[in-house]
């Protein structure tokens, strides 16, 4: 492989890396105060398909990157107000959630674009070249040539660290994520903690999904999250509830997704599905290696009801 | 990770259970209404096409709605023998597909042998391979402390592209034309249930398979141990002095094991070969049917035609209505949402009045 | 005559069905100690959290400095000057010290270096020293308890209100703690002591008030009143057993069992387990004879948990021998976790330790209706409140469920019977009848382990006593059978290695 190769590799790594890394920002801040979003999956969904039709509507992808990030803040206003108000379950709650995105997505885009679904051209989210980073040999251009929403991501990463362990917010967040009787305690508003990370998470995950329409492809396909929010729930874990790993995380999942394009200019023939399935058998390896040092949230995935 | 805790859905007794079933699908109904009118749909004529595709005729009910219920009920059944040992299987769909693959190859391996013998060994075939499918998410939970719901759910998707690799490669019909596997021999499929109709002996296995659950839960000490870990690990642990890990291993099994043979009975009822997309989501919707049968065995036959309906209508909605087919996901989740809606109100009501 | 800084007025609360205050009264002025008593289940713990802004009252006044106000979240407390020490800790675990004490604290003092130095001024004026960079999870229940008054202090209350805080302290420890109160309230703050132990409010405080039944039913000075005086206003009824309430003798049924006479029912010989969340077991050396009741005495988190899971048979020691009898019954402290089941009605909990039980299954099946016979039976025999076998556990009070629990146990109990905290939480009849059944069982012939942290319940039962501190057992002898000499014995200051 020579080196246009491997920078075409790494490009690919990134792109492929920042929806996961938005995703899964999100969700570490909802995790952090005890709320695990399996809903996650259909608040990207919906951001895709938010993403496609308000760029085509406003004829512009980043007005349609905000069309995204309301639509996946709609969906995890679902999963809020079931699991988070109302304290049900979160697993059940989110997988209702997700399948529900995945329905009703494909359901709109049918409705709008007929049944086959015509292949759609939108508007896709030009590339931001950064002056001087970009020149860095290898790793400038896949860094620093990339979405806009990718320096979101790498922006959000050291301020999500700096808002959990140097703000009294963060410290309180956190709290209610490890003991919410001893945070409510504290004069902490526990339920309102949950139900504003949660929507933060669907936020960003709305915004992840419009990356995944507006910049990898400019087209919209039902089901293309393809259990990208399961992944990035995975990465949570795999980045231990840290911003900053959890952005290394997702590039590195990034990195295997991208693994085909590195293996074919190898000259490797293998078969497709093994590398669509090569992330999702990357995580469980990651999982049973790592996870066993790594200690959630105490309250994670507990639903909790105030005692006044 | 944090385990969830155990109880997907609060102890009922059969009343309230139907009470609360017949109060989601209304809450279901006026909301998917809605929906649909804001679509620009019209919900009655929606309605119409939905119940005529489903029930309209002999063979709609029994060729289509009851054919499609099958699957459903044999997931539901995993999920809901999984939810009540608190153990959160959201992997049917992988061990579906991991039964579907493993009945299909042995039927070809073995497609000499008589059906007596055949039939038998291309079921079990899938059972042990949705089993063996769960063991590696029961592992990671019992051995490695790693929830099982992110890995139920990873092992899904792997499941999926491993079955779509061998339609493509390795199994792919000698013709080579279709991503599919030949078709199973004659003596590896399931007899017509019903002559003149496409329903096969599956049905009957599932409704067997339900009873059976229902009584072991009931009745068994087995049963009673699986339902008192559900209900709370700790208590069975001290007070019932039960080897805890041991119920969870055997019930995670278990579960992948009757999804796995869900994907069997498929195969070896209905599609006679595996292909890609053999399965529309029958192990997500699986969540949908346990939980609005109140995680119930003889319930999941109720709400498994029920649903097996609402997707064999589906089609005629699509067709008749102009509603695309995804719609049904919607209602799926719509379901799910209603019965842990009208759970929580119920507890909350009942915490209030005692 | 100074006034009041709190004043509460005919406070009423209801949870359910049960009205937990109704009418309750208390003024408390400055430069006091008042004591707050009452039995459990009188409303003293829902007072303390209506003056903490955590519950709010359905009914009744609230006065701070003679103003009416309301209290409805803890922020308003605070901002009215109420600092509140909970009984249950509520610290989180995970997080430092400094960080739980910034907890709540939002704004420029919420800044770590703003809260440092303000800890560290507090430990200065009151000695409460404690680690301020450690996870408040390694740290041991007595510094927990700092951790809490000092989060209190922070904020410079001038109301403070304790909710039984020497329930997790030593004799010693709490007699550190009694001064530090007094001093707090010589600066002028009025301190409120919630408590159920009378003796220990009389030694500390200046004025009290006695709850009973959700009512303020006393409100005087220490000087006016009398400890039985008070008991009788606890219990409402002048024949109560004054042993339930720790009065009677203490001195207990010592040498009733012939050390000699009766075979060893269980034994523990050198055992070691690492702990769990406390201290493990440290080398530990037990006998129980058969008909005997061997009390514990200890703080929590001294390697009590670890010594009950061994001697139930649910914890196999790291090293040395456990020699154990087949029926074995475990009445576990944590009722509604380990106890019971809540959403299994009568019959489910009682089979839950029954289908381990010849005559309850015939192979792989339950006999359900012997099953529900053996519940009717507890039922009927414990007499537990419920309406039927049916019941929920769920719907049962406290009181009941532990009758279920004890009457299940008791069945289990063949040869021996584990014993932790068993009346914790309990009102004074239902853990007068647990006593009784205790002492029943052990007047059968069963060998009795009662693991307590309460001093006078192991004073009042045992055969022999022994005190259990940072993992190692000692027993206590005749001489030392006091509350001060099994209080030393429970701090573990003068260990001389074995």
């Amino acid at each position: 492989m020579n080196q246009a190769e491997l920078v075409l590799f790494l490009e690919a790594s990134v792109r492929l890396g920042v929806p996961l890394a938005l995703a899964a920002l999100g969700e570490t801040i909802s995790e952090r105060c005890g709320v695990i979003n399996i809903g996650l999956e259909g608040s990207i969904i919906a951001g895709a398909l938010g993403g496609a039709l308000g760029a085509l509507a406003f004829e512009n992808a980043v007005l349609g990157v905000g069309v995204g990030a309301v639509a996946g803040l709609l969906c995890a206003l679902v999963f809020a107000v079931v699991a988070v108000g109302l304290g049900a379950d979160q697993i059940i709650t989110g997988t209702a959630v997700t399948l529900g995105g995945l329905g009703m997505t494909g359901a709109i885009y049918r409705a709008r674009f007929g049944a086959t679904g015509t292949e759609l051209s939108l508007p896709t989210l030009a590339g931001v070249r950064i002056p001087g980073l970009a020149e860095i040999p290898l790793v400038g251009t896949a860094l620093f040539d990339q979405a806009a929403t990718a320096y979101l991501a790498y922006l959000l990463a050291p301020a999500l660290w700096f808002f959990l362990f140097r703000t009294p917010y963060g410290l309180e967040l956190r709290a209610v994520g490890e003991s919410p009787d001893a945070a409510e305690a504290a004069g902490v508003r526990v339920v309102r903690v949950r139900f504003l990370a949660t929507l933060f998470g669907g936020l960003l995950a709305g915004v992840a999904g419009a990356h995944l329409a507006l910049a990898h492809t400019g087209t919209f396909a039902e089901n293309m999250s393809a259990g990208r929010g399961f992944i990035a729930i995975a990465v949570v874990v795999l980045g231990r509830w840290n911003p900053a790993l959890v952005l290394a995380a997702a590039l590195f999942f990034g990195a295997a997704s991208a693994f085909q394009f590195f293996l074919q200019a190898l000259g490797f023939e293998v078969a497709y599905q093994i590398f669509l399935a090569l992330p999702y058998l990357l995580t469980l390896a990651a999982l049973a290696g790592w996870v066993g040092r790594a200690r959630a949230p105490a309250a994670l995935a507990l639903p909790w009801e105030s005692k006044r | 990770m944090a385990e969830a805790p155990a109880q997907a859905v609060g102890r009922m007794r059969l009343v309230e259970s139907l009470v609360l079933g017949a109060a989601a699908l209304a809450l279901t109904a006026g909301v998917g209404a809605v929906l649909l009118l804001l679509g620009g749909y019209d919900p009655m004529a929606a309605a119409a096409a939905m119940v005529r595709g489903a029930f309209g005729s002999w063979t709609a009910f029994t060729s289509i709605t009851l054919v499609r219920s099958v699957p459903l009920i044999l997931t539901g059944l995993a999920v809901a023998f999984a939810f009540r040992a608190g153990v959160w299987n959201i992997g049917a769909e992988g061990q579906l597909y991991a039964g579907a693959l493993a009945a299909v190859w042995v039927g070809l391996q073995a497609a000499t042998l008589p059906p007596l013998l055949l039939l038998p060994l291309v079921l079990s075939a899938s059972l042990v391979a949705g089993g063996l499918w769960a063991l590696v998410p029961t592992l990671m939970r019992l051995r490695l402390g790693v929830g099982e719901v992110i890995t139920t759910i990873l092992m899904n998707f792997v499941g999926i592209y491993l079955a779509a690799y061998m339609v493509h490669g390795p199994l792919q019909e000698r013709r080579g034309v279709f991503p599919q596997t030949d078709a199973l021999p004659e003596a590896g499929r399931l007899p017509a249930l019903l002559p003149g109709t496409a329903l096969h002996w599956g049905f009957a296995l599932s409704l067997l398979l339900a009873g059976a659950l229902a009584v072991a839960l009931r009745y068994s000490r087995f049963g009673f141990q699986l339902r008192a870990v559900g209900a709370s690990p700790e208590a069975a642990s001290v007070a019932g002095r039960i080897d805890v890990g041991r119920i969870l291993f055997v019930a995670f099994l278990g579960s992948g094991a009757i999804a796995g043979m869900a994907g069997g009975v498929q195969v070896s009822g209905v599609t006679f070969a595996l292909y890609e997309d053999l399965s529309p989501g029958w192990g997500y919707t699986a969540i949908a049917v346990a939980l609005l049968a109140g995680l119930n065995p003889a319930g999941v036959v109720v709400t498994g035609v029920l649903f097996g309906a609402l997707q064999a209508g589906a089609g005629a909605m699509q067709r008749d209505a102009g509603i695309p087919a995804s719609w049904v996901g919607v209602v799926e989740a719509l379901v799910i949402l209603a019965v842990l809606c009208l759970d929580r109100v119920r507890r909350r009501v009942g915490k209030e009045a005692s | 005559m100074t006034s009041a800084l709190v004043r509460l007025e005919g406070i009423e609360r209801r949870f359910g069905a049960v009205m937990a205050l109704s009418g309750a009264d208390l003024a408390l002025r400055p430069g006091e100690v008042h004591g707050v008593l009452g039995a459990n289940g009188a409303g003293k713990s829902t007072l303390f959290n209506v003056l903490g802004g955590l519950l709010r009252p359905d009914a009744g006044r609230i006065e701070v400095g003679g103003k009416a106000v309301i209290l409805a979240s803890p922020r308003d407390a605070w901002s009215h000057g109420i600092g509140l020490v909970h009984q249950h800790f509520t610290l989180v675990p995970r997080l430092t010290v400094l960080e739980n004490l910034a907890l709540g604290t939002r704004g420029p003092g919420g800044r770590p270096g703003a809260v440092r130095d303000a800890a560290l001024e507090v430990i200065g004026r009151t000695g409460l020293s404690v680690p301020l960079d450690e996870a408040v999870e390694e740290l041991g229940v007595g510094d927990r308890q700092r951790v809490e008054i000092l989060k209190a202090l922070l904020r410079d209350p001038r109301i403070l209100v304790l909710d039984e805080p020497t329930a997790v302290l030593t004799p010693a420890e709490a007699a550190g703690l009694f001064d530090l109160l007094r001093d707090l309230a010589g600066d002028g703050r009025a301190v409120a002591l919630v408590a159920h132990k009378v003796d220990e409010v009389l030694e500390v405080s200046d004025r009290l008030t006695v709850l009973r039944d959700g009512t303020s039913v006393l409100t005087c000075s220490r000087e006016e009143t009398s400890e039985a005086e008070i008991v009788r206003a606890m219990v409402g009824d002048d024949d109560v057993d004054a042993a339930a309430l720790g009065l009677g003798d203490r001195a207990g049924p010592r040498g009733v069992v012939g050390q000699h006479e009766s075979r060893i029912v269980a034994e523990l010989v050198g055992v070691r387990v690492a702990g769990r969340g406390g201290s493990g077991l440290d080398g530990v050396d037990i006998s129980v004879r058969a008909g005997e009741i061997v009390g514990v005495a200890g703080v929590d988190g001294n390697g009590q948990r670890e010594l009950a899971a061994v001697l139930a048979g649910r914890l196999a020691p790291e090293s040395g021998t456990a020699r154990l009898p087949e029926a074995v019954g475990f009445i576990s402290q944590d009722r509604s976790r380990e106890g019971l089941v809540a959403d299994f009605d009568l019959t489910e909990n009682v089979a839950l330790a029954f289908q381990r039980k010849a005559g309850f299954r015939s192979g792989s099946w339950l006999r359900w209706e012997a099953l529900e016979g053996a519940a009717e039976e507890i039922r009927r025999r414990h007499d537990v409140q419920a309406p039927s076998v049916r019941t929920l556990a769920s719907s049962l009070s406290g009181g009941n469920q532990q009758r279920v629990i004890v009457g299940r146990e008791l069945e289990m109990a063949g040869d021996l019977l584990v014993a932790e905290n068993p009346t914790r939480g309990l009102d004074i009849a239902a853990a007068a009848f647990v006593h009784e059944e205790l002492q029943r069982l052990a007047s059968d012939g069963v060998a009795v382990v009662l693991i307590s942290t309460d001093l006078d319940e192991v004073l009042t039962l045992s055969h022999r006593i022994m005190a259990i501190a940072r993992g190692g057992l000692r027993e206590v002898e005749e001489a030392h059978r006091t509350r001060q000499g099994v209080g030393s014995l429970m701090l573990g200051t003068d260990d001389r290695n074995g």
